[in-house]
């Protein structure tokens, strides 16, 4: 038997009708660095979160270490010896090193008291077993983003984990911390360890691990031996088949530029990388522009610049001509700006007001009489919106009421209404059942027709290949190809958005006559 | 575009409270009956006391005006989901105001100087809760800290006007020298206290609800406090929702201590106001901070208070036993009420 098995996961999530994980079977070996690697909502980070109980599966059993294993929570899995890494940090920053590592099982002076001096020494020694130098009394704050990942792995160390999970732990990274951390996980290896990594970054899979699992829409597709599997077979394997949809996609000629985006450059403040780096590209009338990528790649942080919730750092945002860089939501909206946004729980809608509230908002001033809502107008509208998009419901009730193919429905409902030249979409079918989606990009075809320009921002390739007329790769931050959407394989996208082909060179557009 | 509840929803909604209800009263019971030689005569008053006769009665609704007032100003922050915890420093500021105004002005103005009062203390509470708010949109000071920490300093520059410059040494007790009586607000209910500015705390709530559901200021309000990124994404004027709900809750509290002037005590006595702030918040949570709701959580808390003079006054329940008996009621109501409110809150964040 092996190390770790994990057999029949199932794990639903009913609020948002998605099968996160469906019979899943997965193993890992003692000692090997077994990477898990899958698009986005494909379920590795579900499977993992079963594993460290951070979850609780509908289905299926664990076994480790030779016996069945009960993790009802994180602590248990501490104790089982398997410890997670997650994407994003569970540090506090004013808290020094060696206080962020012993949290939770502090060694004590007199059996009450906060031994800080022991615990300095302890995580250095344990830091130092594994040749790590750390200063154990620096605060958090003073970390680059690599080290605070160290002072997460020390933390599972000191917690004599044996089993490591790390979830994505390269995308807020720099190629070089990238190969300190790889450095780090190969020295683990030798040391007796073993590492499971999701990633969805092929060549990090070819350069680290030993074994890979392939993860596709919640199932396992594939068990593979590293070495034995090239990166363009993995790729494939990752996005599956391509799934055209016919639309009648009639043939329009592209009009007058609505949207340019130059030389847009984000960087969050403290950290290396920036977030978007040198993006620039024109969406026309009649245009379907298919920003296509891997979710940390930048998309959501287009996403957030357009939609008028970050400011940029460099570059320049033009609507019409007219320089709308940094506006914020309030004076986009006034501009008319539509936005389905990726976040639609969360963002694109309140759930705890009811259908009607949601229809109205960023054009509620239209329902106006002397400043009293005009409660039939309101219902009229929301009556009528709800008939000619079909939506499931009672627009006097909660939203949470609703299905998630209903609740995006209202969203879309909501945006469409506004007369805006100019459309943003983002992920805007991500976990919906086939007829909502179809219904979706019926609509997204027929604001095209009406002369509209969209900006369809999506990790699902297939609906980028149905839809777009232009389709942009975005990796790491960059526009990575900017191609026509004729003859493309869904291969090649695949591989530009993996990283795994860098031919495409953006030259930085010149600031001309003003 | 407020909808009504179904009768259902609303008995399950309430099971908790009336669970605690009868918890809080059943511990009651129990502590008068281990506390008093004459338990019976003892809960007979303590229940039943407001209710025996008119000035009883009537003294138990003045008492509940003030709380009407500032539990409306919780509950309209609240609902934007500021949280105002500095009201016991505004009140207490409207309070001190309104007497200045009112000693100041030249004297037989008639209503107009009374107006003139309660304006000015409306202001001065705006004043300091929109600070709070100010400092939040400015440099995202959290307004809980802020609101209660500039409200403690309040409390102790209002002492200083009252036991210092506006200190009548001819009155035996720490107080202003009394307001003129023309300012004073007509009785309605004699013999009891009770004036005529409850009917504008009902006036007041029944507009609160109003512009809460149906003008689009409340409409924004609402949604900056249901979910801010989502207001924020749909072009509302967040930071604004920051400030805004603050002034009106502490325009509510400055309202609040100025009647308690004119209608009650007609001179700014050294704590004069004290609990109403704290038990606003107790009042806006019992009542899920629906406006309407507010009046009879506020007539509650009256009937506590008045419940528990009763009793000291007719039996041998000491000032001690009564304040433990309305402590354990409290504690026990806004313990239940604060815990639906932080579920509710899960459950939406």
């Amino acid at each position: 038997m092996a190390y770790l098995e994990m057999k029949n996961i199932t794990k639903i999530y009913p609020a948002r009708e998605i099968v996160a994980n469906l019979k899943v079977d997965f193993s890992v070996e003692r000692n090997e660095i077994h990477a898990i690697v899958g698009e986005n909502g494909a379920g590795k980070t579900t499977l993992m979160k079963v594993l460290y109980g951070l979850e609780q599966p509908d289905e299926g059993e664990i076994f480790f270490n030779g016996r069945k294993a009960e993790i009802k929570n994180p602590m248990d899995a501490n104790r089982l010896g398997i410890g997670m890494v997650h994407q994003h940090f569970k540090l506090i920053p004013e808290f020094s090193i060696a206080e962020n590592v012993v949290l939770g099982i502090e060694p004590l002076k007199n059996w009450f008291f906060f031994d800080g001096e022991k615990s300095c020494l302890k995580v250095k020694e344990v830091a130092e077993n594994y040749g790590f130098h750390i200063d154990p009394r620096k605060r958090i704050i003073e970390l680059t983003v690599g080290q605070m990942q160290l002072v997460e792995i020390v933390k599972m160390l000191y917690r004599q984990v044996e089993l490591l999970i790390l979830d994505e732990p390269t995308s807020v990274l720099t190629e070089q911390q990238v190969q300190k951390l790889f450095d780090t996980l190969r020295n683990l290896k030798k040391m007796g360890k073993t590492i499971v990594i999701i990633t969805h970054k092929l060549n990090e899979v070819k350069a680290i691990s030993d074994r890979v699992t392939v993860m596709r829409k919640g199932e396992v597709v594939t068990v593979r031996n590293t070495s034995e599997v090239d990166q363009r077979e993995l790729s494939k394997l990752m996005v599956g088949k391509y799934l055209f949809f016919d639309y009648r996609k009639e043939k329009l000629a592209c009009g007058r530029v609505i949207l340019e985006v130059k030389n847009v450059t984000l960087r969050q403040f403290g950290q290396e990388r920036l977030l978007l780096d040198n993006v620039s590209f024109k969406v026309h009338s009649c245009e379907i522009v298919g920003v296509a990528g891997v979710a940390g790649n930048g998309l959501g942080e287009l996403e957030d610049v357009l939609g008028g919730l970050r400011s940029v750092t460099d570059g320049k945002i033009l609507h019409n001509g007219e320089d709308i860089t940094n506006l914020d939501a309030l004076e986009l909206r006034k501009r008319g700006l539509a936005y389905v946004p990726a976040n639609r729980l969360r963002r694109g809608s309140c759930l705890t007001s009811s259908v009607k509230e949601n229809m109205i908002i960023s054009h509620h001033h239209n329902f106006l009489n002397r400043g009293i809502f005009d409660n039939k107008k309101v219902q009229t509208f929301a009556r009528g919106l709800k008939e000619h998009y079909s939506i499931d419901g009672d627009t006097s009730a909660p939203l949470w009421s609703l299905s998630g193919g209903n609740i995006q429905k209202v969203i879309l409902a909501r945006e469409l209404a506004s007369k805006s030249d100019f459309i943003i979409f983002s992920e805007p079918t991500w976990g919906l059942d086939v007829a909502s989606s179809q219904f979706i990009y019926q609509k997204i075809l027929e604001i095209r027709r009406q002369g509209r320009a969209v900006l369809l921002i999506s990790s699902n390739l297939d609906e980028i290949l149905s839809l777009a007329d232009t389709i942009i790769v975005m990796y790491r931050g960059r526009i990575v190809a900017r191609l026509p959407n004729r003859d493309i394989s869904k291969e090649l996208i695949g591989e530009y958005m993996l990283g795994l082909r860098d031919d495409f060179k953006e030259e930085r557009i010149k600031e001309s006559g003003d | 575009m407020i909808r009504l509840k179904k009768t259902s929803e609303i008995i399950i909604n309430s099971a908790g409270l009336i669970i605690t209800l009868t918890v809080a009263f059943l511990i009651v019971v129990i502590l008068i009956l281990l506390l008093s030689s004459e338990p019976v005569k003892s809960i007979y008053y303590f229940f039943a006391g407001p209710f025996i006769n008119k000035y009883y009665f009537g003294n138990m609704l003045n008492v509940s005006i003030p709380l009407i007032f500032t539990g409306l100003g919780i509950a309209v922050a609240f609902t934007s989901a500021n949280f105002n915890l500095g009201g016991e420093g505004q009140t207490y500021a409207g309070a001190l105001i309104t007497t200045v105004v009112c000693l100041w002005l030249p004297q037989a103005n008639g209503y107009v100087g009374g107006i003139l009062a309660i304006i000015a203390a409306i202001i001065g509470g705006a004043f300091l809760a929109g600070l709070s708010g100010y400092f939040k949109m400015k440099w995202g000071t959290s307004e809980l800290i802020s609101s209660f920490l500039i409200s403690s300093a309040v409390i102790f520059i209002v002492n200083y006007f009252i036991t210092g410059p506006l200190d009548d040494p001819s009155n035996n007790l720490l107080t202003t020298y009394a307001i003129s009586d023309q300012y004073f607000l007509m009785k309605i209910f004699p013999p009891s206290r009770l004036d005529i500015s409850i009917v504008l705390a009902v006036i007041t709530a029944i507009l609160m609800v109003f512009f809460l559901f149906r003008t689009h200021w409340g409409y924004e309000m609402r949604m900056c406090g249901l979910n801010r990124e989502f207001s924020r994404y749909g072009g509302l004027n967040v930071s604004a929702y920051m400030i805004f709900p603050m002034l009106l809750s502490g325009a509510l509290h400055g309202l609040a201590g100025g009647i308690s002037i004119l209608g009650t005590y007609y001179m700014c006595l050294k704590d004069v106001t004290a609990g109403m702030g704290w038990n606003g918040i107790a009042v806006a949570l019992i009542a899920k901070n629906n406006p309407l709701a507010v009046i009879p959580a506020a007539v509650f808390f009256a009937y506590i208070d008045a419940g528990a003079k009763a009793a000291m006054l007719h039996s041998d329940v000491t000032f001690e036993i009564a304040a433990i008996v309305q402590s354990v009621i409290f504690y026990l109501i806004t313990a239940q009420a604060l815990y639906t409110f932080l579920k509710y809150r899960k459950r939406t964040a």
